[in-house]
């Protein structure tokens, strides 16, 4: 390989570890059979280059959710896989069904060229089982995409009998908020800004029947997640916080938290007005 | 729920109105509601500010705000749905057919990851 080759290439690698590269997990479920394993399912989700996957697989005896995050180290790729598995071990002397609950992790590297298998019910099955149990393979892929933030998802369930689902789980940096005072039947014109993560507070007036109110605004992430299953399926991943205090005053009159799905959510002020936020993926920059 | 602060209960009847509480949840709150004055008068004044909301977006006669709304309404719906018929049919699978495993250790149920 020529100099210039070479630095080409090692310019190629850091662009593709920069901001505007997206991560695509490609899968395919597969179901074992006689002659030709059977394809049950395909679909890829992509993101910014830390989003993650979240995989959902259920049974009538098991139910499999797993979260699978990516982490990138030149060539290679380290994937680690969050599981939280249910499954249905017998029933209770009153006829209830009796379900174990089993959380663990899985760590795999790999290069970009390489498939990964995925066994959701792991490999030392009972012959019978092991006919019907489904694997899930896994490619993954970057590109230069120009820093589109919003999740991509795709998915076809071609056995429709099958209960699985995949998900792609993106964590914003940014987010659209709509803001609109209300009071009784009026609302205020819709006061549309993009802010940032951590970034500092912005001065933002909102006018309600010719009466202007001044407010500070920034956007922060919320606390963690209160149960251990949202914690390890990073329920809350898309989830922002807008922090509303008054100019001058050091206590913030509250923090409304949302996902960014077009919901508005309320923060009633010392006005007597109601704060409106809605929150929106930011378009591509 | 015993120890939910009001704070909490506020973002309860938030996650109600857009369709997000389970059975369990929407049951907790509804108890709380009729014993808590506050919060009774916090969702009475939720719903008015959507509807002002709807109103302006000329939406008047909104069933819900947004899809999403619906969206996470008919999800939440079918999980419960998905979970029932899933636990029924586990039941009577397990009850027919016995339950997974056939006695193998924990280890041996759980999933791996392998590289090709
Ligand atoms: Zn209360």
């Amino acid at each position: 390989m020529g100099p210039l080759s070479f630095s080409s290439v090692l310019l190629m690698i850091a662009a593709l570890q920069g901001p505007g590269t997206r991560l695509t997990y490609r899968i395919r479920v597969i179901e074992p059979a006689a002659v030709t394993p059977r394809i049950l399912a395909s679909g890829a989700v992509s993101g910014p280059l830390d989003s993650d996957m979240r995989l959902t697989l259920r049974t009538d005896t098991a139910e499999v959710e797993a979260l699978f995050q990516v982490t990138a180290f030149g060539d290679t790729v380290t994937v680690a896989g969050e599981f939280l598995t249910r499954r249905l071990v017998g029933q209770s002397r009153r006829g209830l069904p009796l379900w174990e609950e089993d959380t663990y992790r899985r760590l795999v590297r790999m290069t970009w060229s390489d498939t990964a298998r995925i066994y959701p019910f792991g490999t030392s099955l009972a012959p019978a089982v092991a006919r019907r149990a489904p694997w899930v393979e896994l490619i993954l892929e970057r590109h230069f995409a120009g820093g589109e933030a919003r999740a991509g998802e795709q998915f076809e369930l071609r056995d429709s009998t099958r209960d699985l689902s995949i998900e792609a789980v993106v964590r914003p940096r940014r987010a659209r908020i709509i803001l609109n005072l209300v009071r009784g039947d009026t609302v205020s014109g819709p006061r549309p800004m993009d802010l940032v993560l951590e970034e500092p507070a912005r001065v933002v007036q909102l006018v309600l029947k010719g009466r202007p109110t001044t407010l500070v605004v920034s956007l922060t992430r919320p606390d963690p997640a209160r149960s251990a299953r949202a914690r390890a399926l990073a329920l809350d991943a898309d989830i922002v916080c807008l922090r509303v205090s008054q100019p001058a005053v050091l206590q913030p009159l509250g923090t409304i938290c949302g996902r960014l799905n077009n919901i508005a959510r309320q923060l009633p002020l010392p006005t007597g007005d109601t704060l409106a936020a809605t929150f929106a993926w930011p378009g591509p920059r | 729920m015993a120890d939910t602060t009001h704070e909490q209960w506020l973002a309860q009847i938030d996650a109600e109105l857009d369709g997000e509480l389970s059975l369990v949840e929407r049951a907790a709150l509804a108890k709380h509601l009729a014993t808590c004055g506050h919060c009774a008068g916090a969702r009475a004044s939720h719903l008015e500010v959507r509807v002002a909301l709807a109103r302006s977006a000329g939406n008047p006669h909104a069933f819900v705000l947004t899809r999403p709304a619906i969206r996470a309404g008919t999800l939440a719906l079918w999980l419960v749905v998905a979970l029932a018929a899933g636990l029924v049919g586990g039941w009577f699978a397990s009850h027919r057919w016995g339950g997974p495993g056939g006695g193998g250790t924990l280890e041996d149920t759980r999933g791996t990851i392998v590289v090709q």
